[in-house]
């Protein structure tokens, strides 16, 4: 059985059609990324998997139970963490946890132990029973995180965990996904952070415009565009590097200036590596460091969601 | 059997998810000023603004007190809370939670109606040692408070399901109702003097029958037999409730 299904969901608000028919699959005790830019539908598709709006086509599945016909015990098996850190800011953290889990029907002994656990493991417990008001952004946060995992869910929605979040807020958070994936936790989670896609997600859905562009492992995503490998080089003298001839490099197909960094797109490392020597000897120019850089999820990204096509990037 | 046992695991677990959001609302919203205002104050400069000046014997005047003491107090939290929370992003919390719609509407409506409840013994205290007023039918008089505090609560979780975040929207469609209500429906002026249209409005209006079991529990002349008050009095529950769970599903897209 899959822990979500999601078939041919579609969702229109009037004129936008916000989700144009996706379909995907994910497996218990996965972590599974939804990676897009801002508008893409990330949040509508949580909000018809949770059951929390209905979807205008297709249908849905979580742990084998229909999302709009058996929404109540399809809602018992998880845990949401809003886009917003939606906790009530008259309540203590204390009362906030209770709450949520007077919803959910967690009995009392239950609820206590496991709010005092969850306000360990992030970082709240000196401050269980101060009225949330004056929490930072970041407990704020954190407290929503605690309050979706009250029921014990065996999968938790998670809209942007860690956007906008200092370090130490982001570590964290991290960890304890890492850890609810140790214990077989299944985990959906919306992001636009590429690197925290790539640490933490067992497969990542790219989506864009209400259309996934690619379903596969972070590794498999960065093969599929092996001709943006790239090399970085610093030289001594950055500013009498010139971009043009270095694009003028055989197999260069792209030059980005980054600080006092260099970086060259190509099919064929070896080869510019072999030419950018040339060049400095021919400009006098001496190199400091010179890397080579496999496609990173960004590129993938930026390929599949056309964003380069809109003359971003700096590319000739 | 198993079939049976699982929706009465469902009906309970429903209820006390219910009572966990009145309990919430309780919490939060009971001391805020602008819910005593609008629950406390308006309806006691309401009956001023009638009371005063007038030769009647003021006792004759705390039956309709403490209707129109329900009917403000008891749809002043809702229409405060829900598009409160709406703007906060924790109504979504309630519109998620392994509940159905009909638990969290009615759980909202319950912190109203405790509410009003405990607001009524006020005018109620008032009047039996201020003005002597007595209570010759005690369970008429409880069903009335009871029942209308309910009805009104419900007709305000109703209200505040137009998708708004601001409470003052809400407030002005509510009084465009509530205030019309006062006068057309036997609390100050007997049905029988009110003009045509407005006895017919008299008829639908629920404050009518709660109105007429308040009178009746304190030994007034009553317009209808109690059980007609009940039964009009929970038909209306139920057509706020059922009303109230279509709307919220409809505007929540
Ligand atoms: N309630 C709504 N009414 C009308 N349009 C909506 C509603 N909710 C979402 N949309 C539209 O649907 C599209 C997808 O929105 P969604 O919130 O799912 O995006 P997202 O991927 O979560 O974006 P973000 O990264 O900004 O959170 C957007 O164009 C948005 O304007
Ligand atoms: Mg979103």
């Amino acid at each position: 059985m899959h822990a979500i299904e999601a078939i041919s969901l579609e969702k229109r608000f009037g004129t936008i059609q916000a989700l144009a028919g996706i379909s995907f699959s994910v497996e218990e005790g996965e972590t599974f990324g939804f990676l897009g830019p801002n508008g893409a539908g990330k949040t509508t598709t949580i909000r018809i998997l949770t059951g929390t709006t209905e979807p205008t086509g297709g249908s849905g599945r979580i742990f084998g139970r229909d999302v709009v016909r058996e929404k109540i015990p399809a809602r018992r098996e998880i845990g949401i963490v809003h886009e917003t850190s939606n906790i009530y800011t008259d309540l203590s953290a204390w009362e906030n946890l209770m709450f949520t889990a007077r919803l959910y029907n967690v009995g009392k002994r239950e609820r206590e132990s496991r709010a005092l656990d969850l306000l360990s493991v992030l970082g709240l417990t000196g401050r269980k029973d101060d009225k949330t008001k004056g929490f930072s952004k970041g407990m704020k946060r954190r407290l929503t995180i605690a309050m979706g995992l009250i029921n014990k869910p065996h999968l938790l929605f998670l809209d942007e965990p860690t956007s906008g979040l200092d370090v130490q807020s982001n570590l964290i958070i991290r960890d304890v996904i890492q850890r609810l994936t140790r214990e077989g936790v299944t985990i959906f989670l919306t992001t636009h952070n590429i690197e925290e896609a790539n640490i933490l997600c067992d497969r990542v859905a790219i989506i864009n415009r209400g259309r996934i562009a690619a379903i596969d492992t972070p590794e498999r995503l960065k093969k599929t565009i092996q001709s943006v490998q790239s090399i970085e080089v610093a030289f001594d003298l950055p500013g009498a590097v010139r971009a043009e001839d270095l694009a003028g490099i055989d197999q260069v197909t792209g030059v980005r200036k980054m600080g006092d960094k260099v970086r060259l797109i190509t099919g064929d490392p070896p080869a510019v590596i072999e030419g950018v020597m040339d060049y400095a000897r021919r400009a006098n120019l001496r190199i400091i460091s010179i890397n080579t850089r496999g496609p990173s999820l960004e590129d993938v990204f930026i390929r599949l969601t056309g964003l380069d096509e809109k003359g971003g990037g700096g590319t000739p | 059997m198993r079939i049976v046992s699982e929706y009465w695991r469902e009906v309970c677990t429903g209820f006390s998810a219910a009572w966990a959001i009145a309990r919430k609302d309780i919490l939060i919203y009971y001391l805020k000023p602008n819910i005593i205002v609008s629950g406390m104050l308006f309806p006691l400069f309401m009956f001023l603004a009638f009371a005063v000046g007038r030769p009647a014997d003021p006792a004759t005047m705390v039956p309709g007190l403490i209707a129109i003491t329900i009917l403000f107090s008891s749809s002043s939290i809702e229409p405060v809370s829900i598009p409160l929370e709406r703007r906060t992003k924790t109504f979504e919390r309630l519109l998620s939670a392994p509940i159905s719609l009909h638990m969290v509407v009615l759980g909202e409506s319950m912190s109203g109606f405790l509410y009003a409840c405990c607001i009524a013994l006020v005018p109620l205290a008032a009047g039996m040692v201020l003005f002597k007023a007595p209570v010759s039918d005690l369970p008429a008089l409880a069903a009335g408070i009871v029942l209308l505090s309910f009805c009104f609560a419900t007709m305000g979780t109703l209200f505040a399901a137009y998708p708004t975040e601001s409470p003052g929207d809400i407030m002005s469609m509510l009084n465009l109702v509530r205030l019309p209500l006062i006068f057309v429906s036997g609390v100050f002026v007997p049905i029988g003097e009110v003009p045509f249209p407005g006895q017919v409005i008299a008829y639908l209006s629920p404050l009518t029958y709660g109105n007429d079991l308040v009178q009746a529990g304190f030994g007034k002349a009553t317009h209808f037999h109690p059980l007609l008050d009940i039964a009009a009095l929970c038909i209306a529950i139920g057509a706020f409730q059922s009303l109230a769970n279509r709307l919220y599903r409809t505007f929540n897209e």
